[in-house]
């Protein structure tokens, strides 16, 4: 099964642009999430791959046959890619049987009653609805319509599998399960695969790699565990996970490092820096609250950890540990913690490496900012 | 809850899948064939509705016959009609029958729609459904019986001048008209103020009876401002459907000479020897100027106040008021307006039928007769102008409703880059009256090149299309909000299986559309089972449909044979919306 590749994908409707030249290559038999707050443009870019909008320009392109080309005015439509695709609402089409439904994309290959019937009950089985075969999709639970739509989008063994929030109407506890079984079906099947999800934790759990939208732009393409632990932009670690910011200004950069002033305290602080950072400019730094530490005052920390003074607000106890919210200037910082029973003046310890360093994030779009004011 | 099954072993994936390639469709010039059935749904629209449009227009300003050779070009036909014609004071006739019919039946259907809606009067239900009885019924039927029961000779006005002497009313007047019209038309306004009234947001009045407002003050306060879009729209509806009705006006204002619009067409091009084209076009132009402004109006109106409602949000189950005595006042009022308007006029049609003489002097049921009936399946001519009927019905809805999905599924459900203008094409007839779609498809007939018109003009086919193009937008206003209702997710669903657009629209909407489909069929028959005033130009003598027959009979005086013709097309409406029903019911059930 061969590479998507998508160039320069640009989508306008009427004077909005909702996707903006957005690129990326995933590779054959790889597990690849769109992850994005509503509305980032994740089932637009999704529709361009089946056909079912037309980009306004860019290329996409599955191994060496291209679907769409503005440059050579090329549009395959979406019943001649062969993709696979799973709807949110599932689409089953009410009037058909589970069977007639499969049937159908056979139907439309022309391929042979018998080999039909094998393949129907294949698939049906796959998803473990074989006995169901002649149920009317209303007459099926919201978790079995979902398998049927699955087992409807690989019966015809499609070039790329595209899921756009196929597990988002099912309840909490059955879309863990299926969310596993999901992924586990996709490794065995070995078929590519472009999930849609607004869930970061669907996202993490499930991908190989994960691309995170905003406002139509792709901010990070990345593996979970590089996305979690290097967020590329302020705005992908405000959305994956939890994070505390606080902006400050290079007063002084040298080589790998910065020192930086914190607008909040005054404070000056050391960090290691990968790019250039010059003196004057407008940083944020963020933090993870799982990554850091509280000491009394006097006790001893790593050399080149940071050391924030602040006090302590409130106090709860969420079973696996204790989060603290602290008052840090006029700035709430959020900290987990094993310990409890700490109270009043406390310091904040960030080991070296668990500090990143932003442009001062202004581009942030407004729920962003939203999630960064209240970061938990 | 269900469980997730565990997935085979992993060894499986190793087996290479044999490929099922996407199907390759085939391109015609370039253009895959759902392009060619949205070119092809497109040109045949505008040719239908085109083709009453142009030549009339073109004849409007030409100094002769369209089809005679060396026509000029002269504005003299619209100052003509001005002049000679005295199309001034006919204008001036329209508007105000127009505006009395308008107020009429606000009158009536705003009172009724507030009392059957939202008060505790008995026999709502019952009054709301016998709200839908004009329906069935042409105005011309409707008409009839008015005059059989109401006019200057009818049974009921022969025994009021018998008991005082003298006859308080008048039918044959421009006030006369306007009632009966507003009979027919008050069903209409009825609908839509009871559909806002039903989708109105109960706690606005709860809260109002919370502070102690009485339940007419409530009605004030409350309920009559929330009518206000319903009424302002179907105000216009009723202004621009008196405009162009013929029925009534003809046969009450033909003895007294009364003349609106549609019976000056009717007079100007039919009854006279030696028809004036020019002026003929020139009136049909301005009135369909008329038409079509006050249809743009309507859509405009129609767009805001869908607005009006959808801010409302969900609808609770409004509470009834309780209007104590004054519920016997309302339940008077309604039924005078069921039976006194419809109900008597059409049994004293029906009867009328089946006597020889109908006059309250004496006793109807001493005259019994068939003869009326007979007469009328003596003549192959009306035997002839019922089959008519009924194939152009049954063809029509048919060829009609097959147009109007299509129109629909195109119009909603393609990226067709004009499918905005099918869907204008599809409702634009409804500014179309039904005399100037006659007049203008007769011409169109008479001016194709090599004769072709030939093969149509005076032919079933003629009647068909006029009428079809008449009942084309009814049908695509009700099988639109069945496509609306079908979640685009089913028509990608196919896209992405492999399916083209048509096999999409064939295999999916199309199963999914059958009910809508009937429905539409349904109505279509019972609108072109009414319909007969494109066929008065159209019709030939081998083509006259029961409306038309009807009408010869009257100027006849054979008013025995009318009252068995329209009892005949009642029968027919009603045996076949019977079958219509208990067939689509058998179908809910199974
Ligand atoms: N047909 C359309 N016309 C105009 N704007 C559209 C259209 N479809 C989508 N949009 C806009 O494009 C943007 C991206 O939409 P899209 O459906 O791709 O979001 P999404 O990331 O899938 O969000 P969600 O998680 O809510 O499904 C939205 O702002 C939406 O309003
Ligand atoms: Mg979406």
């Amino acid at each position: 099964m061969p590479d998507v590749a998508v160039k320069n994908l640009r989508k306008d409707f009427g004077g909005l642009t909702v996707l903006h030249e957005v690129s990326f290559t995933i590779k054959d038999g790889e597990f690849f999430t769109l992850l994005g707050p509503s509305g980032c443009g994740k089932s637009t870019t999704l529709s361009c791959l089946a056909g079912l909008e037309q980009p306004t320009s860019g290329s996409i392109a599955v191994g060496d046959t291209v679907l769409v080309d503005d440059s050579s005015n090329k549009f395959v439509p979406p019943e001649e890619r062969n993709l696979g695709m799973v709807f949110q609402s599932y689409a089953l089409w009410p009037h058909m049987t589970l069977a007639e439904n499969l049937a159908m994309p056979l139907n439309i290959r022309k391929v042979s009653k018998a080999e039909q019937k094998t393949l129907i009950h294949d698939a049906l089985d796959k998803v473990g609805l074989a006995h169901l075969a002649h149920r009317y999709p209303h007459q099926l639970s919201g978790g079995q319509q979902q398998r049927v739509a699955l087992a409807r989008a690989l019966v015809y063994s499609p070039k790329v599998l595209l899921l756009d929030e196929p597990l988002s109407n099912l309840d909490a506890k059955l879309r863990e399960q299926a969310r596993v079984w999901l992924k586990r079906l996709q490794s065995e099947l070995g078929i590519t695969t472009v999930y849609v999800t607004h869930d970061q934790e669907e996202a993490l759990a499930m991908s190989d790699r994960i691309a995170v939208m905003s406002n139509g732009h792709m901010l990070q393409v990345a593996p979970p565990h590089e996305i979690y632990e290097r967020p590329a932009t302020a705005e992908v670690a405000a959305f994956i996970g939890r994070s505390n910011f606080i902006d400050g200004t290079v007063v002084s950069a040298l080589g790998g490092a910065a020192t930086v002033r914190l607008e909040e305290s005054g404070e000056t602080i050391n960090v290691a820096v990968s790019d250039d950072a010059a003196t004057g400019d407008l940083v944020t730094v963020a933090f993870r609250p799982e990554k850091v530490f509280l000491t009394n005052r006097g006790a001893e920390v790593p050399a080149d950890a940071i050391v924030l003074n602040a006090d302590i607000m409130t106090t709860s106890y969420v079973g696996s540990r204790y989060e603290y919210d602290l008052k840090y200037g006029s700035k709430t910082l959020l900290v987990d913690s094993t310990t409890g029973g700490l109270t009043g003046a406390v310091r904040l310890v960030v080991p070296a490496e668990a500090v990143r360093l932003y442009p001062r994030a202004d581009v942030v779009s407004k729920d962003v900012a939203e999630l960064m004011a209240v970061t938990h | 809850m269900t469980t997730i099954p565990e997935t085979r072993p992993a060894a499986q994936a190793t087996v290479p899948r044999p490929e099922y390639p996407a199907p390759k469709y085939r391109r015609i010039l370039g253009a895959d064939r759902s392009q060619l059935l949205f070119w092809a749904t497109i040109i045949i629209l505008a040719l239908l509705v085109l083709a009453p449009v142009v030549p009339t227009l073109y004849q409007s300003v030409l100094d002769r016959p369209l089809y005679e050779e060396g026509g000029l070009f002269t504005t003299e036909n619209f100052t003509r009609l001005f002049t000679e014609a005295n199309f001034g004071s006919v204008a001036l006739n329209t508007i105000l029958f127009a505006v009395m019919t308008t107020v009429m039946t606000l009158l009536i259907a705003v009172p009724m729609a507030i009392v059957v809606i939202r008060t505790n009067i008995p026999g709502r239900k019952f009054f709301g459904a016998a709200m839908q009885w004009p329906f069935f019924i042409s105005s011309l039927i409707l008409g009839f019986g008015w005059i059989t029961m109401y006019g200057p000779a009818g049974f009921a006005s022969v025994e009021v001048r018998r008991v005082l002497g003298f006859l308080p009313w008048d039918l044959y007047t421009l006030p006369g008209m306007a009632l009966t019209e507003a009979v027919a038309l008050a069903p209409i306004a009825y609908l839509f103020c009871a559909n806002a009234l039903r989708n109105s947001d109960a706690s606005l009045e709860g809260a109002a009876q919370t502070v102690g407002a009485g339940p007419f003050r409530i009605l004030w306060s409350v309920i009559i401002p929330m009518l206000r879009p319903p009424i302002v729209y179907s105000s216009v509806l009723v202004f621009s459907m008196s405009i162009e009705t013929l029925s009534i006006p003809l046969l009450y204002g033909q003895p007294v000479d009364i003349t609106v619009f549609a019976t000056f067409l009717y007079k100007n091009g039919l009854q006279s020897v030696d028809p004036d084209y020019g002026i003929l076009g020139a009136a049909s132009v301005i009135i369909l100027l008329v038409t079509v402004l006050l249809v743009a109006v309507q859509a405009k109106l129609l767009k805001d106040a869908r607005r009006f409602v959808s801010v409302r949000g969900k609808a609770t189950r409004p509470r009834l008021l309780d209007l104590g005595w004054i519920k016997w006042l309302a339940v008077a009022f309604i039924t005078i307006y069921v039976v006194i308007g419809a109900l008597i006029p059409i049994l004293g049609l029906v009867m009328r039928s089946f006597t020889k003489i109908f006059t309250p002097l004496q006793n109807p049921l001493l005259s019994l007769t068939m003869g009326n009936y007979q007469r009328i399946f003596e003549f192959p001519a009306y035997v002839g102008s019922i089959r008519n009927s009924l194939i152009v019905a049954g063809v029509g809805a048919v060829l009609v409703s097959v147009l109007a999905v299509v129109a629909v599924v195109v119009s909603k459900r393609s990226t067709f880059r004009y499918r905005k203008v099918i869907e204008y094409l599809a409702l634009a007839p409804q500014a179309m009256p039904g005399l100037i779609i006659g007049i203008g498809l007769f011409w169109a007939f008479a001016f194709l090149p090599f004769n072709m018109g030939s093969l149509l003009q005076g032919t079933i086919w003629a009647i068909i299309i006029g009428f079809g193009l008449r009942a084309l937008p009814s049908a695509f206003g009700s099988i639109s909000p069945a496509v609306m209702q079908i979640g685009e997710e089913l028509d990608n669903a196919a896209r992405v299986n492999g399916a083209d657009w048509l096999k999409m629209f064939l295999r999916i909407l199309v199963k999914l559309l059958t009910p809508a489909f009937v429905a539409a069929m349904v109505l279509t028959f019972v609108v072109m089972m009414k319909e007969y005033s494109p066929a008065i130009f159209l019709g030939s003598a081998d083509t006259a449909v029961i409306g038309t027959t009807m009408l010869e009979l009257w100027v006849q005086g054979n008013t025995g044979s009318v009252a068995a013709l329209a009892t005949i097309q009642i029968v027919i409406t009603a045996v076949f919306v019977g079958i219509a029903g208990l067939l689509t019911k058998g179908k809910k059930d199974a």
